[in-house]
């Protein structure tokens, strides 16, 4: 059997990997403030997943259950022969007498799906017992860790919210959960989260963020139910959750492909809702008002940089990522600061079904400004159509990871590192996105631009 | 006469049936050594009673697998491609290694680009239908965009157990593209310990590598190691040798000329162990037979095995004395400064038994140490390599040492125990748990920071740098909370769980 190559040239083949598997949203759980994965996997699954997009992506650490805390059976040759259903009980009862965790999700990885062990039957049976657990089936061959993640997410919703919220009939007006970025997977998620909950929460309404910092944990997860509608920020991910969700709670959702970056995208967006909601409009106004007060006092003075800046700005610029950044930072560079787009990949393996539909986005990136988008997995092809592209007569800026390294040097351009892997970046709180974002992403755009004039 | 290795086989036989390696061990390191029986062993005598016993229990934390060790060779040989026969999920590991090999290669003065392994992106329908063409795909994608000098292919949990045929796809495409293509079965759940995945790369490299008409290079010695600065090169300078680093950062030709070397070394037996024996016995390369370069004693020892294997006797003595008269002082004021200090060392087994000895040449107690496997004897055989019995010996015996597989939940008792000032560590995952019990770690990741005489001076260096971060960790240990239950915490014993079971459905 022939593979068969799509017309950049990609096969099966995977270089320079831009994506954890399904198993790898574990990170999903360590996300959730007093969650707790538990991994049915080989001995080195774990460790991967984490140094891969938890440490060599922006450095941003393991927490509380992640890392080398995160409880696995690190199956060997007896389980792959005889089946690893005896030891993942086993794990899963000492798990419960040494870990402390308000919620505990059990993770399959390949060699279980493969075995064909029961996690199903094993995880019942504590769950019988009241204690807080659910599983999800997250072999690595099943997908990606975007994938992993909605499934990880409709589990703890079927198997604990549901079991557990109360008064589930109940909605709550003004109330939204929020399905947005992927935990650990976009570098600056901590941040970004916690601005996307502040401007929402600023135009009037009270937020599930559900990851995070700024998430209340599992008390928050069974107030889902009770939300009026929701949101889905980002062009695809999400998107089948909140399906669900529409069907298992009869709550509507809405679907705002772009991330919000910068003072007009961020008002645009919040109008979105606010209407969507049927809410009153004076109160998000005079929030947008507010921020704008303070963000256009920034960019007013940032402005005599960018008017008379004696040695070259860059003018074009590739954006290669994730598409949920993809898609948000050319909106913003395109509206913002009028750059041109010059190559744009999409690296996430978005679904066949949702590809049209974000490429759309492309098509009208402003009035008079529209562009086309590559969706492509494999890194060496996307070194190699980077180095093709013409970007005119200097060198372009281009958003990408640390894959991209080499090629903006090849390339003499500049580097931001905006998505996994970011492996020369140090991110805390770091956020890229609505009002207080966009200025630091303008600080680090033109800090990296302008410190190779000398 | 220990057991010769099996090159004819297409599979490493791995550690814990070569060499008996356990994961799981609490006592005193003369004990354990004791135990071992390292020169029983090394005779092919079976020892009295059972086996070197293993306390495993029902809980365990996410380790680290073969295949990531292959990655870290494998993967790291500049002019050679990689390929992962798996699942996406095994590719996450080019990130890491990625990172570590773009930093390595500046290090050690290369050039700086990013490495080379294709993941063969396996997915439902192949555990099904087996991915034969997937895997021909990708070595022709590695041929066709690096024409590497050799590709490495590596199997993974999913290719074992659905049985993919990855020699016989290796011999065809290796027939058609005249490059060696060299298949290393390294399934994480084969061994119970990644240090298999050493020398399932080391066992590829030596069956379709390595030069069997070699044309000998009597200044040549082959220095078995990682990514580490380049410390070896004016070390054996002095004895008018070259050196050969091999297998990271290496060309396939370093790896080629393996059998031309007048000598092997290692900076740890753990590493070095089965390739340094195989070339010994398959390619007549002797292997330096000696305590490792750490400390004195070690150095010393060390040194002058290396002068009497390249027969450079007349150089070494004087070098040895110059060089212990040229660190004197700068260690003597570093003992000054570290006086009362409590080191714990938490690394991999031989490096441990080097960064011990290191440590108490310091004059640093150190009454702990934490290894995450340990091998009751290596594949030479020969007790000059007992590095846990060179430490006994010349340095002493160590009260808490004990083998645990990289868990975090056991390494605080054994922390609490000790209470050290500091801890050594090299690999990820023990040294977040320290820092919130208020414990600084010094991170060797240039793996040569604690050789030869130099190395004593470095690594008090880095001790009095990390003993300063103290202030960091005090403020962290007093605002988070560690994840294990209270009644956990208190126990005494942290291998409890594997020596009572029954506790768990009290």
């Amino acid at each position: 059997m022939a593979i068969n190559k799509d017309k950049n040239g990609q096969t099966n083949s995977i270089n320079q990997v831009r994506y954890g598997c399904a198993l790898g949203a574990l990170h999903s759980v360590t996300a959730i403030p007093g969650a707790m994965p538990i991994a049915h996997c080989g001995p080195g699954c774990v460790d991967k997943q984490y140094t891969s997009l938890a440490f060599y992506n922006g450095f941003q650490g393991g927490g509380y259950a992640g890392g080398s805390v995160t409880p696995s059976d690190n199956l060997g040759e007896n389980e792959v022969i005889f089946g690893g259903e005896k030891k993942l009980s086993e794990l899963i009862s000492a798990t419960l007498k040494i870990m402390e965790a308000d919620l505990f999700v059990v993770l399959n990885g390949c060699i279980g799906e493969i075995v064909g062990d029961d996690v199903s039957s094993v995880v019942s049976k504590f769950q019988e017992k009241y204690v807080p657990i659910v599983y999800a089936e997250t072999g690595g061959f099943k997908g990606n860790n975007f994938i992993g993640h909605e499934i990880i997410t409709e589990a703890i919703i079927e198997q604990y919210v549901d079991k557990y919220a109360v008064d589930k009939d109940k909605k709550i007006k003004g109330l939204i959960n929020v399905w947005s970025e992927l935990p650990f997977q976009n570098t600056f998620w901590r941040g970004d989260l916690v601005e996307l909950k502040r401007v929402i929460e600023g135009a009037g309404f009270q937020v599930n963020i559900l990851f995070g910092n700024g998430s209340k944990g599992i008390e928050e997860w069974k107030t889902i139910p009770n939300a009026q509608f929701n949101l889905v920020v980002s062009p695809w991910m999400g998107l089948s959750t909140a399906k669900y969700l529409e069907k298992k709670y009869n709550q509507p959702y809405l679907h705002i492909p772009v991330l919000p970056i910068g003072a007009g995208q961020t008002a645009e967006f919040l109008r979105q809702i606010v209407e969507f909601a049927g809410l009153d409009i004076t109160h998000v106004d005079e929030f947008i008002k507010r921020e704008e007060k303070e963000y256009y006092y920034y960019l007013e003075h940032f402005t005599d940089f960018y008017a008379e800046y004696w040695w070259g700005l860059p003018a074009t610029y590739a954006v290669v990522g994730d598409s949920i950044y993809n898609l948000a930072i050319n909106k913003f560079l395109v509206n913002q600061l009028g750059l041109i787009p010059g190559k744009q990949i999409i690296t996430d393996k978005a679904p066949e079904k949702y590809r049209e539909a974000i490429a759309k986005e492309y098509a009208h990136l402003a009035e008079d400004v529209a562009t086309t988008v590559e969706f492509v997995e494999d890194g060496y092809i996307v070194g190699e159509i980077l180095r093709k592209t013409d970007f005119g007569h200097k060198p372009p800026i281009i958003f990408g990871t640390t894959w991209e390294r080499d090629t903006a040097k090849a390339l003499n351009g500049n580097i931001v590192e905006i998505g996994f892997p970011a492996s020369y970046e140090v991110v805390l709180n770091k956020t890229y996105i609505g009002y207080r974002g966009a200025l630091t992403l303008l600080e680090n755009i033109f800090t990296a631009a302008i410190s190779k004039s000398a | 006469m220990p057991k010769k290795i099996n090159l004819d086989i297409a599979e490493v036989e791995s550690r814990e049936h070569r060499l008996g390696t356990i994961i799981a061990w609490d006592g005193k390191a003369s004990d354990l050594h004791r135990e071992s029986g390292y020169e029983s062993r090394a005779c092919g005598k079976k020892k009295d009673g059972c086996r070197l016993c293993e306390v495993k229990g029902p809980f365990t934390q996410g380790s680290v697998c073969s295949e990531q060790m292959v990655e870290c060779q494998a993967g790291n040989v500049r002019d050679a491609v990689l390929i992962q026969h798996s699942p996406i999920g095994c590719g996450a590991g080019q990130v890491p290694y990625n990172s570590i090999y773009r930093n390595g290669l500046a290090m050690r003065h290369h050039k700086v680009e990013n490495i080379r392994i294709i993941n063969t992106n396996l997915i439902e329908s192949d555990m099904v239908f087996g991915a034969a063409a997937k895997l021909k795909q990708s070595i022709d994608d590695a041929w066709e965009r690096y024409q590497p000098k050799a590709i490495f292919i590596a199997t993974s949990c999913a290719t074992g157990i659905i049985g993919e045929d990855m020699e016989s796809i290796a011999r065809e495409k290796e027939a058609e593209l005249k490059i060696p293509i060299i298949p290393i079965a390294c399934e994480g759940f084969r061994s119970k310990h990644w240090s298999t995945g050493f020398d399932a790369t080391q066992h590829g490299i030596l069956r379709q590598l390595v030069k069997r008409n070699p044309k000998k290079q009597e200044d040549l010695v082959n220095v078995i190691n990682l990514w580490g600065s380049d410390v070896f090169t004016p070390m054996l300078a002095n004895l008018n040798l070259r050196v050969n680093y091999v297998v990271d950062l290496a060309s396939v030709d370093d790896l080629e000329q393996l059998s031309e070397a007048a000598a092997t070394v290692g900076f740890c037996y753990t590493l070095s162990s089965y390739m340094a024996a195989a070339l010994e016995q398959h390619f007549g390369v002797p292997e330096v037979k000696a305590p490792m370069p750490y400390g004195f004693a070690g150095t010393d020892a060390w040194l002058r095995e290396i002068a009497k294997v390249t027969h450079r006797e007349d150089l070494v003595e004087q070098f040895i004395e110059a060089e212990h008269k040229r660190v004197a002082p700068r260690i003597a004021e570093l003992k000054q400064k570290l006086k009362g200090i409590k080191g714990y060392v938490a690394t991999g087994s031989a490096y441990a038994h080097g960064l011990i000895q290191v440590l108490r040449e310091l004059d640093v107690e150190v009454n702990g140490s934490l290894v995450f496997h340990h091998d009751p004897v290596y594949d030479s055989g020969d007790p000059r390599e007992d590095s846990l019995g060179h430490l006994i010996e010349n340095y002493g015996d160590v009260g808490s040492f004990n083998v645990s597989n990289r868990q975090q939940y056991q390494f605080y008792g054994l922390l609490k125990e000790v209470n050290p000032d500091f801890i050594l560590i090299r690999h990820n995952g023990l040294a977040p748990l320290a820092s919130r019990m208020g414990i600084p770690a010094a991170p060797l990741g240039d793996e040569h920071i604690a050789i030869g005489y130099d190395g004593i001076v470095n690594l008090g260096e880095s001790i009095l740098d990390v003993l300063a971060h103290k202030k960091f960790h005090d403020d962290i240990k007093a605002h988070t909370k560690l994840p294990y239950k209270k009644w956990w915490l208190e126990q005494k014993d942290p291998y409890l769980l594997a020596k009572h079971p029954e506790v768990i459905n009290e």
